[in-house]
């Protein structure tokens, strides 16, 4: 498919979504509850021109990239240790198995004890909801790495650690992008959680001020607009692993 | 004194449904410029024998020698080209997927890319280097594993089915580009396939096991048919029958006895 035939996909999938919604709203639910797009994409233009919406969506994507980053920066080290040792793996596993279980919302009470209602909390629970998943994603990768290619770089005179930098690291890669981008899915779940709970501003922040004043339209522009960055940080993230990966995996 | 000896070599694999022996009392030299087809039915060993040789794996029994010395472990001097396509390296392209070996032992790029090339022009895929081997055939992802394998310059090539998986035409055209490149590098090649006339095709010595398990050497037939080789001539068609004859009986003691444990 062309690039051309994508982005068209797109914009009709787009304008079916908002026909969709617009019918559901004025001939379905007939309710102020469940304002059409009009109104909402009206309150998102003054929300724009009184900066209160990049505000939001700058204080919340920050927090994501800060958390992200981090949780990512952990959790590939681990994850590659977990695949590539057998004694780490054990050592580990109880850990990543007992922990992954834990969700980052069930988090938010003690990281606001621990950390407050500022910025820490929120990195805090990003980059916890980040590394696990990145952790069983990147030591699957190590586990998936064929055993000819190991054994063929063994008969090309490959030491230890050439195998790991050169061989398994590598052919993890790929492994390491998808659970990436599955964390960075996780991420935008837990941010709004966190926000909603406690923060001073962000979307979740947004979302919930919008509800004590009954202030509809604000909550469907906060969703909107969480729809809207989920969908763009998908994109671009794929398009990095196409970019990087998809050139020699056609699977990716 | 054989480049390779395998003195009264077995393997007995030891697992929880118990003892299973793959190989039993395996003696063969490999001599220096030859080359050997290990010939047998499936599930005979035949593999085995060659993932010893490589170091992949230790005999139970016996031992493996190189130059004299105990086989211990994979080493460079023993090139392998494997069966499936996914010892290729991805990420790298095809100049540098046989570039590998020379990248680690440390030789600098232009020296290694002049290398590679060289290799590449041998397994006929001049002008292809830039690609992944996700943009390549079969046929052409076995050629790139027998340039990786001879550009590491080792001592013997041991080749596992490497055509086994392609096309009757595809295989048909590698097997002579083999007989070429073996002609020009006069490389020590241990090959193993389970295809009479592949064996009949290169080889300059057939090996020939019996059934397995516990497969051990029956028979070892000189193959001195000039090359290029006719395979339809009169010469190729006697060692052919002979070859035959060799592993026909296998075939068929293997089916009665498959037949009696049924019945």
């Amino acid at each position: 498919m062309n690039r051309a035939s994508i982005v068209g996909g797109y914009l009709v999938g787009f304008a079916l979504l908002f026909l969709v919604w617009q019918v559901a709203a004025t001939w379905l639910a007939r309710s102020a509850l469940f304002p059409p797009p009009g109104p909402v994409l009206e309150r998102a233009v003054v929300l724009i021109q009184d900066g209160l919406l990049q505000e939001a969506v700058f204080a919340s994507l920050r927090r994501i990239a800060q958390g992200f980053t981090l949780g990512s920066l952990i959790g590939i080290p681990i994850g590659l240790a977990i695949g590539s040792f057998r004694p780490v793996r054990m050592l580990l596993e109880p850990w990543t198995e007992f922990f992954r279980f834990i969700p980052a919302v069930a988090m938010i009470t003690v990281a606001v004890i621990w950390f407050g209602i500022g910025e820490e909390s929120k990195v805090f629970l990003i980059a916890y909801t980040t590394i696990f998943v990145v952790i069983i994603s990147t030591a699957a990768g190590v586990g998936a790495v064929s055993r000819d290619k190991i054994r063929a770089a063994q008969c090309l005179g490959a030491s230890k650690l050439q195998i790991f930098a050169l061989v398994a690291l590598p052919a993890t890669v790929p492994y390491i992008l998808t659970g990436m981008r599955l964390a960075m899915a996780n991420a935008f779940v837990t941010i709004v959680a966190a926000e909603l709970v406690a923060s001073n501003d962000g979307l979740g922040k947004m979302l919930w001020d919008a509800r004590l004043y009954m202030q509809v339209e604000d909550i469907f522009v906060a969703l909107l607009a969480l729809g809207m960055l989920g969908f763009l940080a998908d994109r671009a993230f794929r398009f990095a692993i196409r970019a990087f990966a998809g050139r020699f995996n056609p699977t990716v | 004194m054989a480049l390779v000896a395998l003195e009264d070599v077995g393997k007995t694999y030891r697992g929880r449904g118990g003892a299973w022996e793959a190989v039993r009392g395996f003696t063969l030299g490999l001599q220096e410029g030859e080359f050997v087809c290990l010939l047998g039915t499936s599930g005979c060993g035949k593999t085995t024998v060659l993932n010893m040789v490589a170091g992949f794996e230790a005999p139970t029994a016996g031992r493996i020698l190189l130059d004299g010395a105990p086989v211990k472990g994979p080493g460079a001097e023993r090139g392998v080209v494997f069966q499936g396509q996914d010892s290729l390296y991805d990420w790298l392209t095809a100049l540098d997927n046989i570039g590998f070996g020379l990248r680690l032992r440390g030789m600098g790029k232009a020296e290694r890319r002049a290398k590679a090339t060289h290799f590449l022009d041998l397994v006929g895929l001049t002008g292809q280097g830039g690609k992944h081997p996700a943009e390549l055939s079969g046929g052409m992802k076995q050629r790139i594993q027998i340039a990786r394998a001879l550009a590491a310059d080792p001592r013997i090539l041991l080749m596992d089915e490497p055509f086994g998986a392609l096309d009757a035409m595809t295989r048909a055209t590698l097997q002579g580009e083999l007989s070429r490149i073996w002609a020009e590098t006069r490389k020590t090649v241990l090959f193993i396939t389970h295809d009479i006339e592949e064996a009949v095709a290169l080889a300059t010595r057939i090996a020939v096991m019996t059934r397995g398990p516990g497969g051990t050497l029956k028979a070892v037939i000189e193959n001195t048919l000039p090359f290029p080789r006719d395979r339809t001539s009169d010469d190729y068609m006697a060692v052919f029958r002979q070859v035959h004859a060799l592993i026909h009986a296998e075939i068929v003691v293997a089916s009665e006895t498959r037949g009696m444990t049924a019945a």
